[in-house]
């Protein structure tokens, strides 16, 4: 087992079970963000969690500017930590970004995966007309990072200052400066014109691995055409429409979330079982 | 709504946990340029800009949901018209009832935020600064890196060359004892007296003498001074020394000695003009017995004779320099002399301006013996050098007849 790779990626591996799952943060969160969804697995799976270089607590000493200028350098932290961990067949559940950043693991090691689930996954955020409708204009993707740096994402503990404040919450500053103090801001930044400015529209149909959408209402920064159009374009993919809204369900519903994953499983699991005795449907 | 927070001078907004705007502030409705309220069940989005939708989605809500509270989080609001208003946003999760809400107190901040993209603008410009700064400082390393390694390189060849003059140094020292070695000594007898001074310039002369008895009365005496000076023209010295040594002992006539001499020069540079060396050269064949000396000088430095009434006179070339012109004839003088006369053959580095002050000296010392006048000639050597600096070798014979 790769030590470095574990330390590096700060990963954690919690749970009973010999199916693993392991949870891909999105854009601008770490592992924290899986509590609820994770905790629910573990009574029957191994559960894995880690931070991207760059982010959370991993290793910030081994950032580098050129590897996580694009997706594929987030994806390699992916592989890293299968490979340190032994990972063969391993469900993949990714958010937001988190999912493309797997889909583009699984195009290269297909072997680690056995499916994918993607939580408001977007293979672009920009439109692209006339046939495809991301969601956002390039001022708009600007207007975002502006706001970023204008909020002090990742570079000063202004959240989290607040809650020092506050002698009744003593607690939750820890929370906070890990989800958002140890993040350089140079670091986020570059994260966000990655994830944003990417376009792996063209990868969704080399994926072999088979797949789970699971589509949020109105959420607006991975909208319901896109989804739609992943559905399409993704090979064995299944698409659910979920109740949440907001791009978050994993912590604003995570009930829902968690039940939509565990029949995906099951029923993955049927499937897989059924196929091995050469049953078809 | 209260009436005081319905004019409260900051916007005040109620949202769901799905971000419907459950109630909204007549300040806000102000602010965002709605003269009644039609926001009331609207999503949030549609009073916020494109950005600031995608950034509530990002932070906003999830800070809400783990944190419940939100302070100070800058947004930018679109109003009625499409305008965007800067915000500074409060935000706190309450649940009654189990109906979770956010609510929110909006201040806008269009001087703060003009303030501040300024900041932000001056803290890119650092950061550029600092950066290209980083740059050089990195350029600077790698020069540093550059010099560093071409210094060691330096000191390397600095050391292999230091090694290598002492390696030199060391050769040439072991060449300097062999030529010498093949100098003979000054003969001194009932029928001669002789001194001899023979000094390289560097380690090596290209000056070369021999002095033989070639029999009971007669005695051999060469000086040869081969062009240049150093490791070249002492090597050349010692082929003509080997020849020399045995045609004069071998007691052949002068001229035959010479032309020998002559072509032995002329062989060894047959084939290469370049290497080419001449020599000036003076040969005496003293017979003491009939008191004659037969003698050729080619181009050679005048030889002086004292004779014992002390007049003088000088041996003057006779020939052109060995190893010039070929097939020159070497015609022998000969010249008869009384006993108690006195001989001086020197190298032009003796006297390297031909100011012949070597006679006067020889004139002077009449009376003296022999060593004294050698200590004279080498006072004389002395003075000159600390007037010229003079870069030639140096060679002289001084033979008494008795």
């Amino acid at each position: 087992m790769d030590q470095d790779i574990l330390f590096r990626n700060n990963v954690k591996v919690k749970g009973h079970g010999s199916q693993s799952i392991i949870f891909a943060p999105g854009f601008g969160c770490d592992q924290t963000v899986w509590k609820s969804v994770a905790e629910a697995f573990e009574k029957d799976y191994q559960i894995i969690l880690f931070d991207y270089v760059g982010s959370g607590r991993s290793d910030i000493h081994a950032y580098d500017s050129k590897r996580y200028s694009s997706l594929a350098g987030y994806a390699q932290d992916v592989l890293d930590v299968c490979s340190a961990l032994d990972l063969k067949n391993t469900v993949f559940v990714g958010h937001s970004v988190g999912s493309m950043i797997g889909m583009l693991a699984s195009l290269s090691h297909p072997e680690y995966f056995s499916h994918l689930v993607m939580i408001g996954p977007s293979p672009c955020y920009l439109n692209d007309p006339p046939h495809y409708y991301g969601g956002f204009e390039k001022e708009d993707l600007l207007g975002l990072i502006d706001m970023m740096d204008k909020n002090y994402i990742g570079w000063a503990n202004v959240f989290a200052s607040t809650v020092t404040n506050n002698p009744e919450r003593p607690e939750v500053k820890h929370q906070l400066e890990e989800r958002f103090c140890s993040t350089d801001p140079i670091i986020a930044r570059q994260f966000a014109e990655a994830a944003f400015f990417a376009d792996n529209r063209s990868d969704l149909i080399k994926v072999t691995v088979p797949s789970l959408i699971l589509q949020c209402s109105n959420d607006i920064i991975a909208p319901l055409a896109v989804g739609e159009y992943i559905h399409q374009h993704l090979p064995n993919s299944m698409l659910k429409y979920m109740d949440a809204t907001g791009h978050c369900p994993h912590m604003s519903h995570p009930e829902e979330t968690i039940r939509l994953i565990r029949q995906y499983l099951s029923m993955a699991s049927i499937d897989v079982s059924l196929a091995g005795r050469g049953a078809h449907f | 709504m209260d009436e005081q927070l319905n004019h409260a001078p900051c916007g005040f907004l109620t949202l769901s946990e799905d971000g419907v705007i459950l109630s909204i502030n007549q300040t806000l409705l102000k602010i965002l340029d709605y003269t009644q309220d039609s926001l009331t069940g609207q999503h949030v989005n549609s009073i916020l800009t494109v950005p600031a939708r995608m950034f509530f989605q990002f932070y906003f809500f999830s800070l809400l949901k783990l944190e419940h509270q939100v302070e100070e989080m800058y947004i930018s609001l679109a109003s009625n018209k499409g305008e965007e208003i800067p915000v500074l946003i409060n935000a706190l999760s309450r649940t009654v009832k189990e109906t979770t809400l956010f609510e929110c107190i909006l201040i806008p901040m269009r001087k703060r935020n003009e303030y501040e993209n300024e900041l932000l603008l001056a803290k890119k410009e650092t950061e550029e600064a600092l950066k290209a700064k980083h740059k050089v400082n990195a350029e600077l390393e790698t020069t540093l890196k550059k010099l560093q390694i071409q210094k060691e390189e330096l000191l390397e060849l600095n050391k292999q060359n230091h090694n290598y003059k002492i390696e030199t140094k060391k050769e040439l020292e072991l060449a300097r004892i062999i030529q010498e070695t093949s100098l003979t000594d000054p003969i001194n007898n009932e029928k001669v007296q002789m001194e001899v001074f023979y000094n390289a310039s560097g380690e090596l002369s290209g000056d070369i003498y021999g002095i033989y008895q070639i029999d009971q009365h007669r005695f051999g005496i060469i000086l040869l001074d081969v062009m240049g000076h150093g490791i070249s023209s002492a090597l050349i010295t010692m082929t003509l020394q080997s020849l020399f040594q045995r045609l004069i002992s071998a007691g052949f006539a002068v001229e035959i000695v010479m032309k020998e001499l002559d072509s032995h020069l002329h062989k060894l540079f047959r084939n290469n003009e370049e290497a080419r060396h001449y020599s000036t050269g003076i040969f005496l064949l003293i017979d003491t017995e009939r008191q004659i000396i037969d003698y050729v000088n080619a181009g050679h430095p005048p030889a002086l004779w004292q004779d014992s009434d002390g007049k003088q006179y000088e041996l003057f070339s006779t020939a052109p320099p060995l190893g010039t012109f070929e097939g020159v004839e070497f015609k022998t003088k000969t010249f008869t002399f009384s006993k108690g006369g006195r001989l001086l053959l020197y190298t032009d580095g003796v006297d390297p301006l031909a100011s012949n002050h070597l006679a006067p000296l020889l004139k002077k010392t009449i009376a003296l013996p022999l060593f004294k006048l050698k200590e004279e000639i080498l006072q004389s050597l002395n003075n000159e050098k600390n007037v010229y600096h003079k870069n030639d070798d140096e060679s002289f014979i001084l033979i008494d007849l008795k």
